[in-house]
């Protein structure tokens, strides 16, 4: 066991992988002799050479399109986009190719690469170095999204997606990079996707979340225990698609509330979803109405430090609605 | 130093296709279209500097190859560009750095939201260029031409306001850096940060002036990173066939981030894509002012005739790091040491003081201390000025009361109304 970073966890889930299986390679801008602008892939083109650590030209559309076609040859690509908002040149390859050749095959065919994109806010990078545009690929059916909250997650949520057979979509939150360390076991282990965790137990009410959102949530229940002697259940939803459902009805059906709490603008975000799926099959079991902290429904996250701060939801923003839901 | 044979060093602009106005079927023929193999080349060296990476094992070294010691030549006498002029872009180069190091001060004084980007060392290329552009013609700079803004009648308090996120800024702090436009006084289209982007989106603009009956130049820029996107290829080959009055600038300067520029293309020059899209390609030393003006004010010429793009290529290098927090330690010390000789503002000074005599000494630090006075009242003003209110974050998104009206900028549009004999044909029958 050792303490580490989330952006450690990640670096060292791709060295275990590399070593591991031959057919992993990766391609990305500036990932290779510099290590990727946030250092994830720091050391590893030392370690395996520049034919699998490919520094690529800057397009995103090459990078992903030629990942697509290199995993129908049989190899295992881990594509990095340097910034989620950069990524809509390769939408056209990624919801067109990737997300349909298993279903257009029939099920027989499949091309598993697994893309490592950065977002999120938080940090003043204004309209386009801030955007969580998840929204965009869970409305896509035969993508795998998957967006760890923890250092432990990253690793073994990483290393399960790469050896998954069909695309994923790893959104790594910029500003947990290096704001949250916790221990992380030196043995290879994997996190199955598509399965959220309990993160902290509670019997009052049901805080659903993932990512950078899901530390702030953990605060807000910290605070809601502290302050108020209110037991906040806390879930991680880990993969935002396929959704795990199972896991946040079973706690609902037993605090019966629910707050969904995330970064993504409020529209068809993952909150109107879970709150679809609470309202049709748990409706019997609630107490309260669910309620849902958000981004606003404005197009990208603002620089100004009162425009961003107003934007990105809060532990005092949380916390307010699960008092709202509690006193219902 | 290499000097070119006789045969090149007269660099001549021809024009491919007269004027058509607005009708694409008068466009000639392919057949009868010149070819433009040539590569007019501007420079009065041709230092052919390489970075290549090599891998040996653990090391990653960058090799740098030609004559790191060549020395430095004159600045090419402009044949368009009057004493007058030639100080003026002088003197948009000075503020224009003067502007960034205060940015770097605002910096490290922490008022800066986000990081700062330089033009260090292109100034000339971000100047000179938007100098040749006439007044109803557009422009869209990218993140190193933060003195195209100040040529086009931009204060640098818009660009600080912008770097510390002030309710002030042209963007009300949404958004950072010179990320921000004009679409009614000066003509310029907000950047944004998905490289490539603008270049179709001009060649656009330039398409909706074509339609009000007004061939104009439209002016942007990309790098040798940035010229890797496919909307590139889109936005010029638009712009061909359409005989679109695009300027394009390549602003090759050896890197895009930590990536060497060999990494992103093949080609020996990049202004050899032109030869692909069918247009002129020029090579330009984007350390000249001179020749960058040249370059830019023939292609733009060439807009106005409506003889449509020209792609011009500005060879120099990106003095600091990608960013403020980027130390550029992958950059061998040798090349900025080559390119630092170089540096456009010193070769302008020595050329309007030494080689003209167009400034005295006396002249030439009374301007250098009224910019400096003007860069430092501009300052005051930006950081003295409010932050947003938080709830200033929402609005805007769609038309609200009081908006404004969007008209025609060069008149009705010169288009057929139609007969109204629209002939009707048997619906498609594919989706049966
Ligand atoms: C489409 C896109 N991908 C990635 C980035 C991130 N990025 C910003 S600048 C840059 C390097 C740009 O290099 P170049 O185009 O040569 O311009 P220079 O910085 O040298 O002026 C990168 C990778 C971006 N802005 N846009
Ligand atoms: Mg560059």
């Amino acid at each position: 066991m050792a303490v580490m970073t989330y952006i450690d966890a990640i670096t060292s889930a791709l060295r275990e992988e590399m070593a591991r299986d031959e057919r992993v390679f990766m391609i990305g801008e500036d990932i290779g002799a510099m290590g990727g602008v946030f250092k994830a892939t720091k050391g590893l083109q030392e370690e395996f050479g520049s034919a699998r650590v490919i520094d690529s030209p800057l397009a995103e559309g090459i990078i992903i399109s030629s990942s697509i076609g290199a995993a129908m040859a049989g190899m295992r690509p881990v594509p990095e986009i340097q910034f989620a908002d950069f990524i809509a040149p390769a939408m056209d390859s990624i919801v067109e190719q990737a997300a349909k050749l298993r279903y257009r095959s029939a099920g027989t065919q499949t091309c598993p690469l697994t893309v490592r994109v950065c977002y999120g806010g938080g940090v003043g990078g204004g309209l386009y170095h801030s955007q969580t545009n998840t929204s965009w690929f869970i409305h896509t059916p035969g993508l795998i999204v998957v967006a760890p909250s923890s250092p432990y997650d990253a690793k073994g949520l990483l290393k399960a997606a790469i050896r998954n057979d069909d695309p994923v979509l790893f959104f790594e939150h910029k500003k947990l990079y290096r704001s949250v360390k916790e221990e992380v076991p030196a043995e290879d282990y994997t996190i199955p996707l598509m399965k959220a965790a309990v993160k902290r137990k509670g019997s009052d009410v049901t805080a659903i979340s993932h990512g950078y959102m899901l530390q702030l949530t953990l605060q807000a229940a910290e605070k809601m225990h502290k302050e108020q002697g209110a037991e906040v259940e806390v879930i991680d939803l880990r993969t935002l698609a396929p959704l795990d459902k199972d896991t946040f009805l079973e706690s609902v059906a037993r605090t019966s509330r629910a707050v969904v709490v995330h970064e993504a603008n409020r529209t068809l975000g993952i909150g109107a979803e879970i709150s679809a799926i609470i309202a049709e099959e748990a409706f019997d079991c609630l107490d309260a109405p669910i309620a849902r902290v958000t981004g606003p429904d404005i197009p990208a996250v603002p620089a100004s430090p009162p425009l961003e701060n107003f934007y990105m939801p809060s532990v005092e923003r949380i916390v307010a609605a699960l008092e709202r839901t509690l006193e219902y | 130093m290499q000097k070119r044979p006789e045969s090149q060093s007269k660099p001549q602009l021809k024009s491919t296709t007269p004027s058509n106005g607005s009708q694409p079927s008068s466009v000639p023929s392919r057949a009868q279209q010149e070819r433009t193999y040539a590569l007019p080349d501007y420079r009065q060296e041709v230092s052919e500097i390489t970075v290549r990476q090599v891998r040996k094992g653990e090391e990653v070294r960058y090799e740098v190859s030609g004559d790191l010691h060549a020395p430095v030549p004159p600045l090419r006498d402009s044949k368009y560009l009057s004493q007058q002029q030639c100080i003026a872009i002088y003197r948009f180069m000075v503020m224009n750095r003067k502007m960034e190091t205060a940015l770097e001060h605002l910096y490290k004084q922490g008022k800066v939201v986000g990081g700062v980007y330089f033009g260090l060392g292109q100034e000339a290329c971000s100047c000179a260029s938007a100098y040749a552009l006439a007044k109803d013609d557009w422009f869209a700079p990218m993140i190193r031409n933060q003195g195209s803004l100040l040529v086009r009648g931009f204060r640098a308090r818009d660009t600080m306001m912008q770097y510390m996120a002030k309710a002030g800024s042209p963007t009300k702090g949404r958004d950072g850096t010179s990320h921000f436009g004009d679409l009614y006084e000066r003509n310029m289209v907000a950047p944004i940060s998905m490289l490539g982007d603008l270049i179709p989106v001009l060649s656009g603009v330039a398409l909706g002036a074509r339609l009000q009956g007004r061939d104009i130049a439209v002016m942007t820029y990309i790098g040798d990173g940035g010229q890797s996107t496919g909307v590139t290829y889109e936005g010029i080959n638009f712009a061909s066939v359409q005989n679109l009055g695009l300027v394009l600038f390549i602003e090759s300067n050896m890197w895009a981030y930590s990536t060497p520029s060999e990494m992103q293309y093949r080609n020996k020059d990049l202004a050899e894509r032109a030869i692909g899209y069918g247009i002129p390609g020029v090579i330009v030393d984007g350390t000249d002012a001179c020749q960058v003006y040249d370059a830019a004010h023939e292609a733009v010429e060439r807009a106005h005739r409506g003889e449509g793009p020209t792609l011009i290529e500005a060879k120099m290098m990106r003095m600091k790091g990608h960013a403020i927090h980027d130390g550029a330690n992958y950059v061998p010390h040798a090349l900025f040491e080559y390119w630092k000789k170089r540096d456009p503002i010193a070769r302008m000074e020595n050329y309007l003081l030494h080689t003209r005599k167009w400034l005295t000494l006396e002249e030439n630090k009374a301007l250098l201390e009224e910019v400096e006075r003007e860069i430092e009242v501009e300052r005051e003003i930006a950081v003295n000025s409010p932050m947003p209110q938080p709830e200033s974050a929402l609005g805007g998104v769609y038309c609200e009361e009081g908006c404004h009206t969007i008209r025609p900028k060069y008149g009705v549009p010169k288009v057929r109304k139609g007969t109204g004999a629209f002939r009707q044909t048997e619906a498609a029958v594919h989706l049966k």
